[in-house]
């Protein structure tokens, strides 16, 4: 069964300046329990098709199908309820918001599905935990190393233990070391939780490591014939 | 505390450490602080005043008046006398006799034009009269002087009409109330009497009241007992202009000063416009993490009610203290024999610091509105992507 399902996806930025389309006629599909990984060159999209995949941002044209449901057919309202219970994003550069410490960053998408603040902590603590980081939880975010932000940032994106998990270049901004560290982990819990998970990344050796590849250019996105097909 | 208000308040304490924003911010909750001092102090200046023309309203004026809708005199003087003694509450019930005469001084030296009425507060002497400043000070008279009233009706005699005139011993002149008009005096029931050439009945009845707060009820119960025919007013109605004046001024100095407040709510739309701006990056992230865009705007509209709650509530501590030291040490004198007044009062009134209170918080609300709802328009995706 597909857990993502993307048809004839279009979309332009109209920006200052002239138009620009980051790709027209998408379609692309993901079965469930996959770890899938995107790779292609910076500038074709691949980040705006997470963002279109997770519902954060909205095509031009096409439909996107996730876990059995319409992201186009949903309200605002409901598209945010979506993704605070069934998607989890990883982005690049961690995104973890300077003003709150670890534990605050993790709670947030308990406290914002109305989680008790007590309650919302003490999962956010455990899963730090999970991830190794126990006692950094009232770190700020300043605080804490590269790889180390960027597991916070998985924990953050895994807190409400979504279906479906999309990260973007979650290494593309650390050392080989914490890089491989980082993969590691993300592949160990996507096993463990059973989660469909779509990585973007320009690093093939950890792209090898995936279940499958797909490979985006200008002119759409392919399965790569490299790896073989599971789950 | 709800995700929204946990990270306006962080947002808010946060600002501390970026200084341009910290500025802003300071700038916002100071503005409007000020706001509210000003607006505190004023009203409490304007109603030290008021308060006491007020409290003359009830002390020098009739608390109720009972007078015929038509005509100049009572029908039945007696029955609307018994109706406003038999009502609870009344002190005193007295006629109201009134009419015009030529006042001069003892010497005859010099002459004014003036409205006499009889007193609705007995003279401490029958034969005394109370005048205003402006008429002692055109007949050169001081408490204790003689002064001969002649009426503007005359008497008829068999030498033909005679005047009718009536020597009276000014018992008070009173002074510096807004209530006084300049060509009326008081005098006692019996020289009004002469002076109209009216032995009996009254063109009007008037009562004092234990509590002239009641004067409303009271008014109610008389018009219910005496029916159709007479018209019966409370101590507000008689001063019905003084009073509208008076409301007139508070409103004009609160829509005045609130004009501070106004300032200062354009510096609150530039503080958290430029939150907005700032945190541009973490509106996509919540985002991605599940909040709405109303929860979005619930955070930045939280901002601006913290901030309202911090000015207000700074401006009312200091405006509520300034204005009560300023009452309880006296700080600000007058000239008393120009005002009656040793300094200028101050009086606090819960219920103005309370509409104060809510002006400024609810101006602080909606000057958050139009960066919160921006804030809820804002395209995450792109957020996300241009904050690499």
């Amino acid at each position: 069964m597909s857990a993502i399902k993307a048809e004839n996806l279009s979309k332009t930025y109209t920006g200052e300046g002239a138009p620009v389309t980051v790709f027209s006629g998408l379609s692309f599909e993901v079965r469930e329990g996959t770890l899938a990984a995107v790779m292609g060159p910076s500038g074709v999209g691949k980040s705006t098709l997470l963002h279109l995949l997770g519902g954060i941002d909205r095509p031009d044209a096409g439909r996107v199908e996730v876990l059995g449901s319409d992201l186009e057919a949903m309200t605002p309202r409901d598209r945010a309820r979506f993704r605070n219970e069934k998607v989890g994003f990883v982005f690049q550069f961690h995104h973890l918001l300077p003003e709150f410490t670890a534990e605050e960053n993790v709670a947030f998408p308990h406290r914002i599905a109305g989680v008790p603040e007590r309650e919302a902590r003490r999962k956010a603590s455990a899963l730090l935990a999970r991830i190794g980081l126990a006692g950094r939880g009232d770190h700020g975010a300043r605080a804490l190393s590269g790889g180390e932000q960027q597991r916070v940032a998985i924990a953050r994106a895994l807190a409400r233990d979504p279906k479906l998990l999309l990260a973007d270049e979650p290494t593309g901004n650390l050392d080989a070391a914490a890089a491989r560290g980082v993969f590691d982990l993300i592949r160990e819990l996507h096993r463990e939780r059973g989660m469909t998970t779509v990585v973007v990344t320009h690093n093939p050796d950890l792209a090898a490591r995936c279940d499958r590849l797909f490979v985006m250019s200008r002119e759409g996105i392919l399965p790569s014939s490299g790896l073989p097909e599971r789950g | 505390m709800r995700f929204e208000t946990f990270v306006a308040l962080r947002y808010l304490a946060a600002s501390r450490r970026r200084a341009h924003v910290a500025l802003i911010a300071t700038i916002s909750v100071a503005g409007l602080a000020v706001g509210v001092a000003a607006l505190v102090v004023s009203l409490a200046l304007l109603s030290g005043f008021q308060d006491r023309i007020r409290r003359q309203m009830m002390d020098r004026t009739a608390h109720l008046r009972v007078s015929p809708q038509r005509g100049a005199r009572l029908a039945d003087a007696e029955r609307v006398a018994a109706v406003l003694k038999s009502l609870p509450g009344v002190l005193r019930v007295t006629p109201l006799i009134e009419g015009r005469a030529w006042a001069s001084n003892a010497a005859a030296s010099a002459g004014v034009p003036v409205r006499y009425r009889s007193a609705s507060e007995p003279p401490a002497a029958p034969g005394d009269a109370g005048i205003t400043g402006a008429i002692a000070a055109r007949l050169g008279l001081a408490t204790g002087d003689e002064m001969r009233l002649v009426s503007s009706r005359s008497r008829l005699s068999p030498i033909g009409p005679l005047p009718v005139t009536a020597l009276v011993r000014v018992g008070e002149v009173r002074r510096g109330s807004a209530l006084d008009k300049p060509g009326e005096i008081e005098v006692s029931e019996a020289t009004a009497r002469l002076l109209a050439g009216a032995p009996s009945g009254a063109g009007a009845y008037e009562a004092r009241l234990a509590d002239p707060l009641a004067a409303d009820a009271a008014a109610r119960a008389a018009g219910r007992t005496l029916g159709a025919g007479y018209r019966v007013e409370t101590w507000r109605e008689l001063n019905g202009p003084l009073a509208f004046a008076l409301r007139l001024e508070k409103a004009v100095i609160f829509l005045t000063v609130a004009l501070v407040i106004l300032v200062a709510a354009l510096n609150i739309v530039a503080n958290i416009a430029l939150t907005v701006v700032e945190k541009k990056r973490d509106l996509g992230v919540f985002t991605s993490m599940g909040a709405s865009p109303g929860s979005l705007e619930r955070i930045y509209l939280t901002l601006g009610a913290a901030i309202g709650v911090l000015g207000t509530a700074a401006g009312l501590l200091f405006g509520v203290g300034l204005s009560l030291a300023l009452e309880r040490y006296r700080i600000v004198p007058l000239p008393s024999d120009v005002y009656l007044l040793s300094h200028v009062p101050f009086a606090v009134h819960p219920g103005e610091v309370a509409l104060i209170a809510a002006f400024a918080f609810l101006t602080a609300l909606a000057a958050a509105v139009l960066p919160a709802r921006a804030a809820a328009r804002l395209a995450p995706g792109e957020a996300i992507r241009l904050s690499r």
